[in-house]
């Protein structure tokens, strides 16, 4: 906990969280996104899913980032500075090392989180306010009854804030988690932080995809073209993580409900890749020459 | 203690080897060398760069694997993490985190020794005693000066009040006046029986503060001893005199001359460039605060 600890004031002085200052910039724009134009209930509907995509999309990219670049900078510079001879000549155990700097990190992308969260749940509750507010207003114009009325504004605030969209954010939160604990196994055997970066970057990209690519030659095999693309696939789902395993949040901003046991399957996905990622990277490190 | 008695550091037949830049032949960084330190002693490793020195020492605290060979610490060995509770180590030129002052810096490495509350608080005044930091206590390292980041380096080893304090070039790129406050702070530890085992270039300041000495050439220990046997020149004495006029030193010579030996040199005693310096620096008030 002490490396923790000290590894999140070191990124908070370091004004890493001085992105939060864009995202609310980026939030704060989207207050000013003009609906006037879309009267129609189902168009409205599609508009905040619309403005929902923006800002997961914004979360998504703003926790990955800090997850990505905070983990890649702290093991490199302390190998660089050498402040690594004086932390590891203290009985500190290396494990205890690298479980302090990821818990260190976590700790500063969950705050991050919590505050891009926050705002992201006041906009939506303004908006769908806002939304309410009109409907009825030209649902009551056009003679419909209370309980039409009051049907429309249910089905406005399904859209709204709801338990699903901090399920979906906790799916963030898992995703820049299994981030950094890939960049913390590439940082015990990079030597620069542009390396961890950039190949940390790559297995991002593959776990992106790679769920698409083995559908796409499992359909391949089922017409009957076999492919060792097929069987490649498979063993890069050994080695890299399946990130759409931990996206439900597509799910989310289409106002669907997340069950509690998908939930608790996420969290398990997210935890299991994570322990995975650090067990690799203490076995890089514990014998690690400095 | 695992053994009764150990030896405050145990090297034996320690060898070291690091791939080369073509893989294929191994470079070997440490070849055969065994030492052995006792509790309390001054222990000093000399040897030109790329001999081995630091190496030695990052085998002995467990930050590099030995090839072959064993490395212990208080019957310890030095792989382990139980080891390292009795070491404090000063690495050459140290850098800490920027963003933290001297006394956060201490606190962080005091909580790393498993230190809290008061306890640690108290060893923190003291260490910024010591080592003359009280007034920079709350200044980011950032704007330190390369002495002061020496001193909070010895600092940050001593805080645990470790039995044995290793030393990598502590004086480097440290000006006479800190070379001698740390060159103090050696016989303060050996005064108070720890153990230190110092790696440096000055080789007069070895020599001032080590009991024994082990010289390092190509990665092999070529030679170690206390330091009398060491430097001592069979079939030659020195004679130093305090207030003895032109009649008794010619007394002396004469006797010297009759006795079948031979004077090869004399004159008046000289003080060192840094007794000279400290001296000038002391009666001008500028001894570092």
């Amino acid at each position: 906990m002490v490396i923790a600890g000290h590894t999140f004031t070191q990124l908070v002085r370091m004004k890493v969280f001085y992105f939060l200052v864009v995202f609310a910039v980026i939030v704060f724009g989207l207050q000013f996104v003009d609906m006037s134009s879309l009267g129609a209930v189902k168009a409205v509907e599609q508009n905040l899913r619309v403005m929902k995509g923006a800002v997961f999309f914004a979360i998504n990219l703003f926790s990955v980032i800090l997850a990505l670049s905070a983990t890649a900078l702290l093991l490199p510079k302390d190998v660089e500075d050498r402040t690594l001879y004086t932390i590891l000549c203290k009985p500190v155990p290396r494990l205890d090392y690298l479980i302090g700097k990821l818990l260190g990190v976590i700790g500063l992308v969950g705050i991050g989180l919590l505050v891009m969260d926050g705002l992201f749940c006041v906009l939506l509750h303004n908006r769908v306010d806002a939304i309410i507010v009109e409907q009825t207003e030209a649902l009551t114009r056009m003679g419909r009854s209370a309980e039409v009325i009051e049907q429309q504004a249910e089905l406005v605030r399904a859209q709204g804030v709801t338990w699903n969209i901090q399920a979906g954010v906790l799916a963030v939160f898992l995703k820049a988690i299994v981030v950094a604990s890939v960049a913390l196994l590439v940082s015990t055997f990079s030597t620069s932080t542009i390396f961890t970066i950039i190949i940390t970057v790559v297995v991002v990209l593959i776990g992106l995809i790679q769920a698409e690519a083995r559908d796409y030659f499992l359909h391949q095999q089922s017409l009957g073209m076999s492919s060792p693309m097929l069987e490649m696939t498979r063993w890069i789902a050994l080695l890299f993580p399946d990130f759409k395993l931990l996206g439900i949040e597509n799910g989310v901003i289409n106002g669907e409900k997340v069950s509690l046991r998908l939930a608790g399957q996420v969290v398990l996905v997210g935890v299991l890749y994570s322990a995975i990622y650090t067990v690799l990277s203490w076995f890089v490190f514990r014998r690690k020459e400095l | 203690m695992s053994v009764e008695n150990p030896a405050a550091v145990e090297i034996a037949d320690l060898m070291k080897e690091f791939p080369s830049s073509f893989r294929r032949k191994m470079f070997r960084a440490v070849d055969g060398v065994s030492l052995r330190i006792e509790p309390g002693e001054v222990y000093g490793l000399i040897g030109p760069n790329g001999s081995g020195k630091s190496t030695t020492m990052k085998a002995l605290l467990g930050l590099v694997v030995p090839t072959s060979g064993v490395c212990k610490v208080f019957g310890y060995d030095s792989m382990k993490v139980d080891a390292r509770q009795f070491v404090g180590f000063l690495p050459e030129n140290p850098y800490f985190y920027k963003h933290q002052t001297a006394e956060e810096t201490l606190k962080f490495y005091g909580r790393l020794c498993e230190m809290r509350g008061k306890v640690l608080a108290s060893r923190i005044d003291e260490l910024l005693e010591l080592m003359s930091l009280e007034d920079a206590r709350k200044c980011r390292l950032g704007g330190y000066s390369k002495g002061m980041l020496q001193r909070v380096g010895l600092a940050q080893a001593l805080i645990q009040k470790p039995q044995l304090v290793v030393l990598d070039e502590p004086t480097a790129g440290v000006d006479p006046v800190g070379s001698r406050q740390i060159r103090d702070l050696i016989f303060q530890l050996k005064e108070q029986g720890t153990t230190v085992f110092l790696c440096s270039h000055l080789l007069d300041q070895v020599q001032e503060v080590c009991d024994r000495v082990g010289i390092i050439f190509n990665g092999k220990m070529v030679q170690q001893g206390s330091l009398s046997e060491l430097t001592s020149v069979d079939h030659q004495t020195e004679l130093l005199l305090d207030g003895a006029n032109e009649e008794l030193i010619a007394k002396v010579k004469a006797l010297v001359a009759d006795s079948g030996a031979e004077v090869l040199s004399s004159g008046a005693s000289r003080k060192s460039l840094e007794n000279l310096f400290i001296d000038i620096a002391k009666q001008y008030g500028e001894v570092a605060r």
